[in-house]
């Protein structure tokens, strides 16, 4: 085992807290620990209170994918009661969970990834002529890129850089043969952006009330019950923005790319995948899913089916106290610090296992999973883009930095799609008399699991109710099959994994590492 | 001063902002500070004023959080999140969305504070974690406590936002597992005397930060009290916080008519009758939400056929739930839809239990004669015209 000399922490721009340390030796990452900075205690907080009550607390989990989680707690519910779900309130789901993976990853690629890969100083530099002939031959959408420049000249002969303050301008793991004019398209897309992810959420508040924290998917159905006019509004809002995704965030996605495909070289770790799958459809099967279920091992192109009683979390280096080794049905919480050592002790996260193995969470599983599954707008996509790439038929390319990056902006295009699809779907569905969006029920006694994909990735619930009331709780999270550490038998954690073997050419800045953490959107 | 109107405007148009939308936002904040239209060119001249000269300093950190106010933040509209942290404020640390990150954030952060002491504003997103001596939560090395204490006391006034930074939220429910608590009462134990002005509920809502920044920077001073939106006693403002839900929701007339909504997703719900039987806790909730609404003003809970869950509230999660629960489930009636509810008791009920407001509206249905009766519908209600008749009902 390495020493650390590297440390990120906080690591920004990720919903939460997260410590990411690394042994650099000669330029190289040849070890790395990944520490969850936080604790509150979701599951403790849950025991005891009504069932549908999860609904509205669990989902508080994460502000950036309450819809998952709510539709996770929802759905643990009432598998524990054995409730099935009207088919017009599946299509309303499937329609507001769309709407969060579309606000969740334009966010993420824009707001939160895009500085690592595009320097906002070099924007300065610019002809903007020059820029917008670049923007119509990438294919992308061109904006007022003299006003965006403007803007940035602004802040720096101000001398208050607000959220650029002590960036990393000029780095040199920026590609440095990215012409100036693609980073003002880049930074005048940051921009625009911000008004997309709030449009998409938009839909969710429609049909939700509010995001984040929305609250209509209660354990039954849907609370919300949909009209001619707010039908009409949703449908415009998410073609507005599936005309975002496809003119500007795939373009931009291919024009950016070819800069970094180094990047295709390293950050892949362990190289398993698991999806629960996402997006029912009528039959509720978790095989059947828009975005199936399977988990994918390391030097295989097969997808088995996955089987949530494979999981083991396991607490050996984390601040716990519970046994290990326990599947989530069966799982405790029993937080107890020590102190930080990576030699012992040093996260708050558990290390959740598949059969054993460390399991990457996120689009990247989604996809492959999905492309090895045969499902068609999802090989058409991936098919496109490894050819691009120039690897033609070789998807194991993806298992990369580059990959995982590439697969997010990929299903985003998916889901925009399905997004409207589903729409359309609903209004076939009330017009052929599924005006039917609840279904009553009362719990007294039963144990279930909510098994789904939050945009970041598998996403479990598990609930088992006594006497009317929650007696245990458990979620297991995407990010902590993602940021959880060392198991017991010391075997690196996803993240961890995926940081060794990447470079890093600035240790007092270490641009690589940070990419590499962020690409898993944790 | 014409010169720089101009490039204000630019930097807007920049964003697809128009002068027009600008001018909306200002009326927003006006709205929001319960000010008259008149004011709206006065918010507008200090805002630009403000864009055109040196902007405050602000610090964003987040505790025990789920990042959701932050989210929150980032879907206001007018102005957009990057018109707040670019042209209102410079928001020199914010760990969500900043370029910088590890190290080289921390700095920006010790910068502000030695640089801008006592003249920056600290917003505070998330509970408090006081476990394990504040180990809950670990950046940069040290506890979240620590940083608390080298930036709070140094700041000119600081903004707790969503109902984990007000009073621990939900971190702090039964059982409190990390010691979750309020910015508030933890810098009070440690005798730190920062105004703190109270945001709750669960997310916040972006328009009352954007209101209380404007306010607090532009248009008064906290420590005199000489901003627009005064506080209450729990360090809210006032304006924003001083109404229930049920005072100003849209459904408050199918209430009045005995009108509810006993089943989610029926036809009672299409028809946008009153959530009370499903657990509304808009009558013991106070916040603006049904005037203000979310995600520029698309929609709220309640419009999406929620039940209030009561998130505004102090401790919301203990003293709401279970949430589709009434407020107090008295169990008198019989024969109803939802376990002894009887409908035409909902005024005796909530009059002899629940709050002074709902007493009147009691009196109300009384008066009305429809106790016992059930709900009949009609064109207008005798109570309603005796009301009109006395000038309403206070």
């Amino acid at each position: 085992m390495g020493t650390p000399n590297v440390t990120i922490d906080p690591l920004t721009r990720i919903e939460g807290h997260l410590r990411v340390e690394c042994e650099v030796t000669d330029g190289k990452i040849t070890d790395a620990w990944v520490s969850g900075s936080l604790f509150r205690g979701m599951e403790m907080v849950l025991k005891g209170r009504a069932p549908s009550d999860a609904f509205y607390v669990a989902q508080r989990i994460c502000g950036v994918c309450p819809i998952s989680h709510g539709h996770a707690a929802t759905m643990a519910a009432e598998d524990a009661m054995g409730v099935t779900i009207p088919n017009g309130a599946r299509i309303v789901r499937n329609i507001i969970e769309a709407a969060q993976y579309l606000h969740s990853h334009i966010l993420w690629f824009y707001t939160l990834a895009a500085l690592d890969y595009i320097d906002p100083g070099k924007a300065l530099e610019a002809n903007i002529a020059d820029t917008h002939a670049l923007a119509v031959a990438a294919g992308t959408t061109t904006s007022n890129f003299q006003a965006v420049q403007d803007k940035l000249k602004g802040l720096v002969a101000g001398g208050q850089l607000s959220i650029f303050s002590n960036g990393w301008f000029g780095h040199p793991a920026y590609a440095q043969d990215m012409p100036p004019e693609l980073a003002l398209i880049g930074v005048a897309h940051y921009l625009e952006a911000l008004e997309m992810q709030a449009e998409a959420s938009r839909v969710i508040a429609i049909m939700g009330g509010k995001f984040p924290h929305f609250m209509t998917s209660l354990p039954g159905g849907t609370a919300w019950v949909p009209t001619e006019e707010k039908i009409d509004d949703i449908l415009f809002r998410l073609m507005r923005v599936r005309d975002f995704v496809w003119n500007t965030m795939i373009p931009d996605t291919l024009a950016i790319a070819p800069f970094y495909k180094d990047a295709l070289s390293y950050g892949g770790g362990h190289g398993n995948f698991l999806s629960w799958g996402v997006f029912n459809r009528e039959s509720m099967e978790m095989k059947d899913r828009y975005m199936p279920e399977g988990a994918v091992f390391s030097g295989s192109l097969t997808a088995e089916t996955a089987n949530p009683e494979a999981i083991k979390e396991y607490v050996k280096h984390s601040w716990f106290t519970s046994p290990t080794g326990l599947n989530p049905a069966e799982g405790q919480t029993v937080p107890e610090f020590t102190k930080y050592d990576v030699n012992a002790q040093y996260t708050w996260a558990k290390a959740p296992r598949y059969n054993g193995k460390p399991m990457e969470a996120g689009p990247l599983s989604r996809m492959l999973v999905a492309y090895l599954r045969g499902v068609e707008p999802v090989k058409a996509v991936v098919d496109k883009a490894l050819g691009a790439l120039g690897a033609p038929g070789k998807p194991e390319v993806l298992v990369s930095l580059l990959g995982r990056v590439a697969a997010r902006n990929l299903e985003t295009a998916v889901v925009a799609d399905w997004s409207l699809e589903w729409v359309n779907e609903l209004v076939a569905a009330i017009k052929g008399g599924d005006v039917k969006f609840f279904e009553e029920s009362t719990p007294d006694a039963g144990a279930g699991a909510g098994m789904w994909e939050a945009p970041r990735g598998a996403l479990g619930h598990w609930m088992t109710i006594n006497n009317g009331k929650i007696s245990n709780y458990q979620i297991c999270t995407p990010s902590t099959w993602n940021i959880g550490g060392r198991d017991d038998e010391g075997v690196t954690g996803v993240i961890e994994q995926a940081l060794i073997g990447a470079p890093c050419i600035d240790p007092e800045r270490p641009m690589e590492a940070a990419r590499i953490a962020r690409s898993f959107d944790p | 001063m014409a010169h720089e109107d101009r490039a204000f405007s630019d930097q807007l148009a920049a964003r697809g902002v128009s002068r027009r939308d600008f001018l909306k936002f200002c009326g927003s904040v006006a709205a929001m500070l319960g000010l008259s239209e008149a004011m709206v060119p006065t918010i507008a001249s200090a805002v630009e004023q403000a864009a055109a000269s040196k902007l405050t300093p602000a610090v964003w950190i987040d505790g025990g959080l789920c990042t959701g106010c932050t989210e929150s933040t980032a879907q206001s509209t007018n102005p957009d999140v990057a018109q707040i942290v670019l042209d209102i404020l410079s928001m020199n640390y914010m760990e969500t969305i900043m370029y910088a990150t590890g190290d080289s954030a921390e700095q920006a952060l010790k910068d502000t504070v030695e640089k801008s002491k006592g003249k920056f504003i600290m917003i505070y997103e998330g509970a408090v974690m006081t476990g394990w001596e504040g180990n809950a939560l670990r950046i940069a090395g040290k506890t979240g406590l620590d940083q608390i204490m080298e930036v709070a006391p140094n700041a000119a006034a600081i903004i707790a936002v969503g109902s984990c930074a007000v009073d621990g939220g939900w971190v702090k429910a039964n059982p409190n597992p990390a010691g979750g608590m309020g910015i508030g009462e933890y810098l009070k134990s440690q005798n730190v005397a920062t105004p703190v002005i109270n945001l709750p509920t669960c997310p916040v809502n972006p328009e009352w930060i954007v209101a209380m920044v404007v306010d607090v920077l532009f248009l008064g001073k906290l420590e005199d009290g000489s901003i627009l939106n005064e506080l209450d006693e729990f360090g809210r403002p006032k304006l924003i916080f001083g109404q229930t839900i049920h005072d100003n929701c849209p459904r408050r007339g199918h209430f009045e008519n005995g009108e509810f909504v006993y089943k989610f997703g029926s036809a009672e719900e299409a028809k946008g009758y009153c959530l009370y039987p499903v657990g509304c806790k808009g009558p013991q909730t106070q916040t603006n939400c049904p005037i203000v609404r979310w995600n520029n003003q698309v929609s709220w809970c309640v419009e999406s056929g929620s039940p209030c869950i009561g998130c505004g509230r102090f401790n919301w999660v203990d003293e709401g739930a279970p949430f589709l629960d009434r407020f107090r489930q008295i169990g008198i009636g019989a024969g109803s839809e939802t376990g002894g509810y009887d409908p035409a008791n909902v005024a005796l009920i909530a009059g002899g239990v629940v709050a002074g407001a709902l007493v009147v509206h009691g009196i109300g249905m009384k008066a009305a004669g429809r106790i016992g009766e059930g709900p009949a519908t009609e064109e207008m209600k005798d109570h309603d015209r005796k009301r009109m008749k006395k000038g309403g009902d206070k």
